[in-house]
Formats: structure tokens, C-alpha cells, sequence
């Protein structure tokens, strides 16, 4: 892999957490106002809401680093008719602009509730629509490696995990630093409950997704059957690391978080498993992301 | 149909000299490691070893031409987000290079690796199918430089009427993902697109 190609390793996986939490965040905020009331909510999950911006456009500016041309990034959009990078360079400008916006209003306290929630739905809704651009990107003909349902697939899954463990590691953060009262404690055990849930079924859902993936490359013809060669060989020991960093060590700290979470356990203990559990969903996702961009081989010449 | 230029390559009469990569490389003054016409050499078969002496039986060798083929179904178009490559009226595919942006997107969407990234320009380069010659009424430099007169150029029905509609030797893709504008005339030892029986013998020099 070379330096252009990390660049969009870092966007798509940042841009993936950005929506994914985006998304989580919302629902989370939902719940929160309907049991803890707008002003607890809102200092629950407002911090969380401003870190989705800049994780964002760090994802922006790292992929304007695979360009061969920085300065020409405005003339990536015009073929919108039938070029899915220039759909999802729109997309991707739109959720950016659209999270700063969503920040701005919380932050100064313009508007109605209302009118924010329906940006953030608007926002989560459009980052949804990019993760499908994104992965649409990459179906093409001649990469039989990307050229799978497994590509939106598994970007969709990425997202919803990232999203989930990065507000869990958002929420115990904040957790920490506001007043609290046994609403709260209440609500933020079962926030953490449930999205511990959530992570290990998506955990499950790649879990499963990988085999039938190699099991399809390996019908795919020469190329494909390169594309796995690579990644059974040189590749191996990152393959193994992908799995064994998602599906057990993740695994285990969500089971364990749930857990935790269940029971009154010790609060610090509660963070660290949920910071440890976004560290290590997150290095799995590089690291899948890193063989998707590692072992792709083109058909042909 | 529109005009559509094509290439024409005869297998049988070539002999891998490189002599129309070169007089490409030449035309179109191309820095090292850029290459818009490459010649892969494509050999495959085995010896037959009868009472220890090695009897050829199956072997075979044969080169393949090949630049951009200048598609009826161009993908490059299609995913180039800058909308810098476009179809000339004769079929010429060209890249605007001041409208490309570098992202090399058409390079993982052609299946000819005809798109070529040049670093120091910061945008794709490809064959042009020579088309400032071609707009004097002239031909292509590679076909000029041809010392076997295995290469030809002219509009598409004329190529085909001349040497046939076979466009799949192997190595190169299967042709209905991009309908390439483009005649191989084969000789004995060609094989068609997807066959595993041979293999590319020339890697470094592609």
C-alpha cells in the first residue's frame, strides 16, 4: 500500500466513525430527552455531538492527501451522472458541513429543540446515504475483490460498530465530569447495556460476513484467487490479527462490558473497558480496512 | 454507430520487438516507467520427457500489443469523478489534464491499465491514439515504427472488414466488460481471454 492509498484508508475509517456516531448519537439523544428531560440530555450528549465534527474533517483533509492534484479538489464533483467517487465527495462535504451546522446550533442555542433534532436526523440520514456512495465506489467491475456486496456490507457494518463503541467511549467520558443523579446512573447502565448488546451482535454480523466473502472471492476468478493468495501469505498475520483483535478481544470487553454494566461496578473500571473497546474495534477496522486497500488486484492487464 | 477509430494487432506477424512501445514512448516523450503501449509476452505448455529426453510437445509463446483501447463502453469516463476523460467524435478517448485531479480512480476501473499515473505531473496520462497525427490524416506512431506491419489503425468497420472482430487473446480481459476498439488477428498458439494455461513471462518489463 502506498501513501495515497493510507490517505483514503484514514478518510473512510474516520468518515465511518463520524457517521456511525452521528447516527448512534441521535438515538441516544432520543432516549435521553424522553427519560432524563432536554437539559440532562443535552449535557450528556452535547460533548459528544461536537467531537463528530472534527473527527470529520480530518477524514476530509486526509483524503484530499491521495490526490495528485490538492488544488484541483473542487473538480472532483462534476460527473455526478455516473461517477460514484464524485456522489460521494458531494456526500461527504454535505455530512461535513451539516455536523459543523448541527454543532453551531447547539452550541450557540439557536433555534428550537425541534429544529435541531431534525438537523441531526437529516445529518445521520445523509451520512447513511454517504457510507452507501462510499462503498458503491468500490464496486467495480474490473477489482473482483471489491466488487462484492461485501463491500457496502461490511462499510455499513464498520460504520454502526465504530459508531457504537465511539459513543459509549464519548458518553463515560462525559459521565465522569457532570452532576449526577439516579436517573442518570440509571440511564447511562442501560445506554451502556444496550450498546454493548449492539456491538457484539455487528461483531457477530462481520463475523459472518468474512467467510462467505472469501468463499465468494474464490469463485471470482484469477484475480480474486491472487487477492486471497495475498491475503492467506503476505498478508496472513494481519488477517489474523483482524480477527483475533474484533471478534475475541472486542468480543470479550463488550461481553464484559455488558456485564459491568449490568451489575453497579466500579465506574472507572466501566470507562477504561469502554475506552479499551473502542481502541480495539478501531484497530480492527484499520486493520480490515488495511487489507481491502492491501490485496486488491485488478483483472487484465 | 458513430466513428470509432481502432488498433489492429497481428499476433502471428509479431515478434515482441517493442519497436511501436518505443517509437510510443518516443512520440509522446514519456518518463521512465510510463508506458502508453506495452507488449506482454504470454507463454505456456510443457515438455514431454520420453526415455530422459526432453520432447517439445505443447509449447507455445506469443506477444500481445496492447494500449488503450479507446472503449465503445469506456469505464474510465464513466468513474472519473472530474469528468476529464471524454470520447472524442472519432472515438478517441482523451484525458484533459487540466481538469484531472490525480485521483487515479480510472487506473482501478480500466482493465487494460491503459490510465498511467505520472508523478510528476500529479495527473493520469494515457494513449491518445497519436491524435494530433491522426487529426493531419497521418497514423499513429506505433503503427508507423512497426518493422512487421503487424500493427494497422483505421476506423473500426475498415479494421474489421480487413482482419476479423477477435478482440479476447489472452492475457487481456474478457472484452464485453469495456468493448475495447480493437482487432487481434491470432495466430496457432493464441489463447482466449481467462485461460489458465499459460502465463505472463515479461512482469518486469510491463
Amino acid at each position: 500500500m502506498n501513501t495515497r492509498e493510507w490517505a483514503l484508508l484514514i478518510f473512510s475509517i474516520l468518515a465511518q466513525l463520524a457517521v456511525g456516531m452521528m447516527l448512534v448519537l441521535m438515538i441516544v439523544r432520543t432516549y435521553a430527552v424522553r427519560k432524563l428531560g432536554e437539559e440532562k440530555a443535552a449535557e450528556l450528549t452535547e460533548m459528544p455531538f461536537y467531537i463528530v465534527v472534527p473527527i470529520m474533517v480530518v477524514a476530509m483533509v486526509a483524503s484530499l492527501f491521495h490526490l495528485g492534484k490538492v488544488m484541483h479538489v473542487i473538480g472532483a464533483v462534476p460527473n455526478l451522472g455516473t461517477s460514484w467517487m464524485s456522489r460521494e465527495v458531494v456526500f461527504a462535504v454535505i455530512f461535513m458541513i451539516l455536523t459543523a451546522v448541527f454543532a453551531f446550533l447547539q452550541w450557540r442555542k439557536i433555534g428550537s429543540a425541534s429544529l435541531l433534532v431534525i438537523i441531526g436526523w437529516i445529518t445521520a440520514v445523509v451520512g447513511l446515504v454517504l457510507v452507501y456512495c462510499m462503498g458503491m465506489t468500490y464496486m467495480l467491475p474490473a477489482q473482483p475483490a471489491w466488487n462484492s456486496l461485501a463491500t457496502p456490507v461490511n462499510f455499513y457494518l464498520a460504520a454502526l460498530l465504530l459508531g457504537v463503541v465511539g459513543t459509549a467511549a464519548a458518553l463515560v467520558a462525559v459521565y465522569a465530569r457532570i452532576q449526577k443523579n439516579a436517573a442518570l446512573d440509571e440511564f447511562v447502565k442501560l445506554t451502556l447495556q444496550n450498546l454493548a448488546i449492539t456491538g457484539i451482535v455487528l461483531l457477530g454480523l462481520e463475523f459472518l460476513v468474512l467467510p462467505l466473502y472469501l468463499v465468494f472471492l474464490s469463485t471470482q476468478g484469477t484475480a480474486a484467487i491472487h487477492s486471497l493468495g495475498s491475503m492467506f501469505n503476505v498478508y496472513s498475520v494481519v488477517l489474523a490479527f483482524r480477527l483475533i483483535l474484533v471478534f475475541v478481544g472486542a468480543g470479550l470487553l463488550a461481553a464484559y462490558l455488558f456485564r459491568k454494566a449490568s451489575a453497579s461496578g466500579n465506574e472507572k473500571m466501566l470507562a477504561n473497558l469502554a475506552y479499551s473497546a473502542f481502541a480495539l474495534v478501531l484497530l480492527g477496522e484499520v486493520l480490515a480496512r488495511f487489507l481491502f486497500y492491501a490485496t486488491h488486484y485488478r483483472i487484465g492487464i | 454507430m458513430a466513428k470509432q477509430y481502432a488498433f489492429s494487432v497481428n499476433i502471428g506477424k509479431c515478434t515482441g520487438c517493442k519497436a511501436c512501445q518505443i517509437a510510443c514512448k518516443d512520440k509522446n516523450n514519456l518518463p521512465e516507467g510510463i508506458r502508453w503501449r506495452r507488449v506482454f509476452q504470454y507463454e505456456g505448455g510443457e515438455w514431454i520427457n520420453q526415455n530422459g529426453q526432453m520432447i517439445p510437445s505443447n509449447v507455445y509463446a506469443y506477444s500481445v500489443s496492447a494500449a488503450c483501447m479507446h472503449c465503445q463502453n469506456p469505464v474510465c469516463t464513466q468513474v472519473c469523478p472530474a469528468a476529464a476523460m471524454t470520447k472524442r467524435d472519432d472515438g478517441i478517448v482523451l484525458i484533459d489534464q487540466d481538469k484531472c485531479i490525480g485521483c487515479r480512480y480510472c487506473s482501478w476501473a480500466c482493465p487494460y491499465g491503459a490510465p498511467q499515473f505520472n508523478e510528476d505531473l500529479g495527473v493520469m496520462t494515457k494513449c491518445n491514439m497519436c491524435a494530433d497525427l491522426v487529426d493531419m490524416g497521418e497514423r499513429p506512431a506505433c503503427v508507423e515504427a512497426c518493422p512487421y506491419r503487424a500493427l494497422d489503425f483505421g476506423p473500426i468497420e475498415d479494421v474489421q472488414k480487413k482482419y476479423g472482430k477477435f478482440a479476447a487473446p489472452a492475457p487481456l480481459p474478457d472484452p464485453n466488460i469495456t468493448h475495447p476498439s480493437v482487432v487481434y488477428v491470432a495466430n496457432k498458439s493464441t489463447k482466449t481471454s481467462g485461460d489458465t494455461s499459460g502465463q505472463l513471462k515479461n512482469l518486469e518489463e510491463l
